[in-house]
C-alpha cells in the first residue's frame, strides 16, 4: 500500500464529497436535526399520578394514599382554582369530595364524587382514577379485599430513576448518524463508476488496496466523527469510553462495507438512493427496540446493527462493561469483517 | 382494445419495468410513515400500562380485564412466556392466578404471583395495582359505596393525533406510488425511446396507458389497505373501503398518466410532485388542523376519497353515510378519464410521437 497514493485519493474523495451538494447538506443538516431531537426529547420521565383534590374539610378520605410512591396528592379549598389547575395540566385529575362525606358513607349512603379531567387527559389514566376512587370507597366502608399479592421485580429496579426518551432515543440516533454514512459512501463510489473516474484510476500506479484503503478511510472517518460529536454532546461518553469508541469503529466499519456492497450492485446514483433508503431503515430496525423495550423479537437479532444499537444502549444507558458487551462486539466484529470484504469483493468485480 | 395485449404489457411492466427510487419509495414510505405515526402516537406517548396474564383455571378476572380500558392485556399460556415479557419491558408486569382463583377470592385466601418489570413506571404499577383490586372487588360481588361523575374540562372535540394523521398516511400510500408509479414509466420509456418502438407493435397507446396505470391503482389499492390494516383501520366496512380507496387508486394513477404524458423528465416530476402535493394533501392538513374550517377541504377532489375514508374508519358510520361523497368521486374519475381519452387520442393522432 502506497501512503501518498492514499492521501492522494483522500484529498480527491473530500473534495468530490464537498462538491456533491447533496449529500454534503444532508450530513451537515441531518447531524444538527439529529442534535436537534435529541434536546428537543423530553429529558425527564413522569413516573407520578398527579392528582387535585378538593375538600371543605379534612375527611382523611385520601389517607390512605397519601404519600405513596407513585401518586401526588395536592388539596385545595377552591373548586375554582382545583378546576383551573386541571384545565392548565397542571394535575392528569381533580377529584371533588362533597361535604360530609364519611357521615354519608355511615348512613350507609352513596356519596357523590365528581372527577374534573381535561380533554388532553388520557383516557386510560381517567379510567384508572375511576378504579382508584372506587378502591378507596370500598376500603373507606370496610369493604376490603381477601388476597395477597407476591411480587417479583425482573432486572434492575429502576423505580425513580427510570430513563427519559431522550436517553432511550441516544443509541438510535447515534447509529442513525453512522448508517447515513451508507449513502455518502456508496453514491460517492457510484457517481466514480458512472462518469468513468474509476477506471481511469487504475491506469495510474494505485493498486486496488490503495483505493479501498482510501474509501475505507474516509468513511469509517465520516461516520466515525459524526457520531462521537453526537455523544460527546448527549453525554455518550460518561461512561466507559473506550468500549463507545472500539462499537463507534466497528460500526463505522459495518457502514464502509455495506456502502462498498450498496455501490458494487446499483446502477447509478437514483438507484444507491433508493435501495440505500430501504437498507437504511432495515438497519435501524434494532434501534426502535431500544425506544420502546419488549417491541421486537428474536429476530431481530439478524439484522447486524442490533449488536451495535445493543451494545451502545447497553454502556451508555446502563453501566455495562467489556464482559457485559463482549459477546456483542465479538459477533459485530466477525458481522463486520464478512461484510467489509463481500463488499471489497463486490466492489472490486464492479471496477473491473 | 385488446385485454389480452394489456394482460401482456401488463406482465411485462412488472417483470422488466424498471424498479427505481420511485418503486422502492412508494412501497416504503407509506408502510414506514404508517408504522411511525402508530410507534408514536399509538404507543410511546401513550400512558397505558401493559398487564401480562396467565390464567391457570377459568377466572372471571380474564374477562373483567379484558373490559379494561385503562390498561393493555397480554395473555399467556405459559410461566416462562409471562416472566420473558415482564423482562424484556413487553409488559409493566406479569400476573399468575392459581387454579379455582375465584373460588379463592370467595374463601378470603387467594394469593397471585407478580412479575415486575425493572423499568416499569411507578404510575403504571400502581395503575394496573388498582386495576387488580378493583377486578378482585368486582369478582366478590361488592357494591359499588359511590357515585362518580366525570366532567371533562376545556375542548372536549379534542381528536387524538393519530386519527388526525390517518388521512396523511392514507393519501401518501394510494397518491404516491398510484400516480408517480405510471408517471415515472411514462417518462422512463419516453427518455429510452422504447415508446417508439411499442408503436410498431400491434399495441395502442390507450393500451400502454391502461396497463401502467392499472398497475400503479394497483399498487395503490394495497398500499392504502396496508397502511389502513396497520393503522388497525381495517376492521370494519372492508367492501366499501375498497370500493372508495380503488375509486381513489383510479384517481391517482389518472393524474400520473396525465403527468407522465406532460413531463420530459423525472426532476419536473419530483418538482411536480412537490408542488401538486400541496393541492393533494390538502384534505390531510384540514383534518389535522381542526382549527381550520372544514369547508376548505370540500375545494380539493382527494377529500372525497379521504372523507368517506374517514366516515367509515375513525367515525365508524356505514356506507349510507358515504354515498354523497362515493357519487362526487365517481364523477370526478369519470371527469378526469375524459381528460386521459383524449390525451390518449391526441397522441394516437400524432403517430405516437411522444417524445
Amino acid at each position: 500500500m502506497n501512503s501518498r497514493i492514499i492521501k492522494a485519493l483522500l484529498k480527491k474523495d473530500v473534495s468530490l464529497f464537498l462538491s456533491n451538494r447533496f449529500y454534503f447538506l444532508i450530513t451537515i443538516v441531518g447531524l444538527i436535526l439529529y442534535i436537534a431531537i435529541y434536546f428537543l426529547m423530553p429529558s425527564e420521565v413522569n413516573e407520578e399520578l398527579n392528582l387535585a383534590v378538593y375538600e371543605n374539610e379534612n375527611t382523611g378520605v385520601f389517607s390512605q394514599i397519601t404519600g405513596e410512591e407513585g401518586i401526588n396528592i395536592e388539596y385545595f379549598s377552591d373548586k375554582e382554582v382545583l378546576r383551573q389547575a386541571v384545565m392548565d395540566g397542571d394535575y392528569h385529575v381533580g377529584i371533588s369530595l362533597p361535604d360530609n362525606i364519611i357521615a354519608i358513607w355511615q348512613a350507609g349512603e352513596k356519596p357523590d364524587i365528581t372527577l374534573y379531567y381535561s380533554s388532553s387527559t388520557p383516557t386510560e389514566i381517567r379510567d384508572a382514577m375511576v378504579a382508584l376512587i372506587s378502591e378507596i370507597a370500598y376500603i373507606q366502608t370496610g369493604q376490603s379485599i381477601n388476597y395477597n399479592i407476591s411480587q417479583e421485580v425482573l432486572g434492575t429496579d429502576m423505580a425513580g430513576a427510570q430513563l427519559s426518551l431522550r436517553e432511550r432515543m441516544r443509541p438510535l440516533l447515534a447509529v442513525v448518524i453512522l448508517l447515513m454514512e451508507i449513502l455518502t459512501l456508496a453514491s460517492l463510489i457510484s457517481v466514480e463508476i458512472e462518469q468513468g473516474t474509476a477506471r481511469a484510476l487504475f491506469v495510474t500506479p494505485m493498486r486496488t488496496s490503495d483505493l479501498f484503503m482510501a474509501k475505507g478511510i474516509l468513511g469509517v472517518g465520516l461516520a466515525m466523527a459524526q457520531a462521537i460529536l453526537f455523544l460527546l454532546l448527549a453525554n455518550g461518553f460518561d461512561h466507559q469510553p473506550l468500549i463507545i469508541l472500539t462499537t463507534l469503529l466497528l460500526g463505522s466499519m459495518l457502514v464502509v462495507g455495506i456502502g462498498f456492497l450498496l455501490a458494487s450492485l446499483s446502477r447509478d446514483v437514483m438507484a444507491v438512493t433508493g435501495w440505500g433508503m430501504l437498507i437504511f431503515i432495515i438497519l435501524l430496525i434494532p434501534g426502535f427496540g431500544n425506544v420502546m423495550p419488549g417491541l421486537l423479537s428474536d429476530w431481530a437479532k439478524v439484522i447486524p446493527s442490533y449488536f451495535l444499537t445493543d451494545t451502545i444502549s447497553r454502556v451508555v444507558n446502563y453501566g455495562a462493561g467489556w464482559s457485559d458487551v463482549g459477546i456483542n462486539l465479538a459477533i459485530l466484529a466477525g458481522l463486520t469483517a464478512v461484510v467489509i470484504f463481500a463488499g471489497m469483493a463486490a466492489l472490486r468485480r464492479r471496477y473491473q | 382494445m385488446s385485454f389480452r395485449r394489456i394482460r401482456t404489457l401488463i406482465k411485462n411492466e412488472i417483470f422488466y419495468g424498471p424498479k427505481d427510487i420511485v418503486l422502492v419509495m412508494s412501497l416504503v414510505i407509506p408502510v414506514l410513515l404508517a408504522l411511525f405515526f402508530n410507534l408514536a402516537f399509538g404507543n410511546i406517548f401513550n400512558d397505558r400500562a401493559a398487564l401480562g396474564l396467565l390464567d391457570k383455571g377459568d377466572s372471571e378476572m380474564t374477562t373483567i380485564l379484558q373490559s379494561s380500558g385503562s390498561i393493555s392485556l397480554k395473555e399467556y399460556y405459559s410461566e416462562e412466556d409471562l416472566k420473558a415479557a415482564a423482562s424484556d419491558g413487553s409488559i409493566d408486569m406479569g400476573i399468575i392466578l392459581p387454579m379455582s382463583f375465584d373460588d379463592m377470592i370467595q374463601s378470603g385466601n387467594a394469593e397471585i404471583r407478580a412479575y415486575t418489570w425493572g423499568e416499569s413506571l411507578i404510575k403504571h404499577r400502581v395503575m394496573i395495582g388498582t386495576i387488580v383490586n378493583d377486578a378482585v372487588h368486582e369478582m366478590s360481588g361488592s357494591i359499588l359505596p359511590v357515585n362518580i361523575e366525570m366532567i371533562a374540562l376545556g375542548d372536549v372535540s379534542e381528536v387524538p393525533w393519530n386519527d388526525r394523521l390517518l388521512p396523511l398516511v392514507v393519501l401518501t400510500a394510494i397518491f404516491f406510488g398510484g400516480m408517480m408509479l405510471p408517471a415515472a414509466s411514462l417518462i422512463n420509456e419516453k427518455n429510452k425511446h422504447t415508446l417508439e418502438a411499442l408503436s410498431v407493435s400491434p399495441a395502442t397507446i390507450g393500451e400502454i396507458f391502461t396497463a401502467k396505470g392499472t398497475i400503479g391503482a394497483i399498487l395503490a389499492l394495497v398500499m392504502g389497505v396496508l397502511t389502513l390494516a396497520i393503522s388497525g383501520q381495517f376492521h370494519s366496512s372492508i367492501l366499501s373501503l375498497i370500493l372508495v380507496m380503488g375509486l381513489g387508486s383510479v384517481m391517482a394513477s389518472q393524474l400520473g398518466l396525465i403527468a407522465g404524458a406532460y413531463i420530459k423528465d423525472m426532476n419536473t416530476l419530483f418538482a411536480l410532485w412537490k408542488f401538486g402535493g400541496l393541492l393533494l394533501f390538502g384534505p390531510a392538513v384540514v383534518y389535522m388542523f381542526p382549527q381550520i374550517p372544514q369547508w376548505i377541504g370540500y375545494i380539493f377532489p382527494t377529500f372525497y376519497v379521504i372523507k368517506p375514508v374517514v366516515d367509515l374508519t375513525i367515525n365508524g358510520l356505514g356506507f349510507d353515510a358515504i354515498i354523497l361523497e362515493l357519487l362526487i368521486l365517481i364523477a370526478i374519475v369519470a371527469a378526469i378519464m375524459v381528460g386521459v381519452n383524449r390525451i390518449v387520442s391526441r397522441l394516437s393522432n400524432q403517430a405516437l410521437r411522444l417524445s
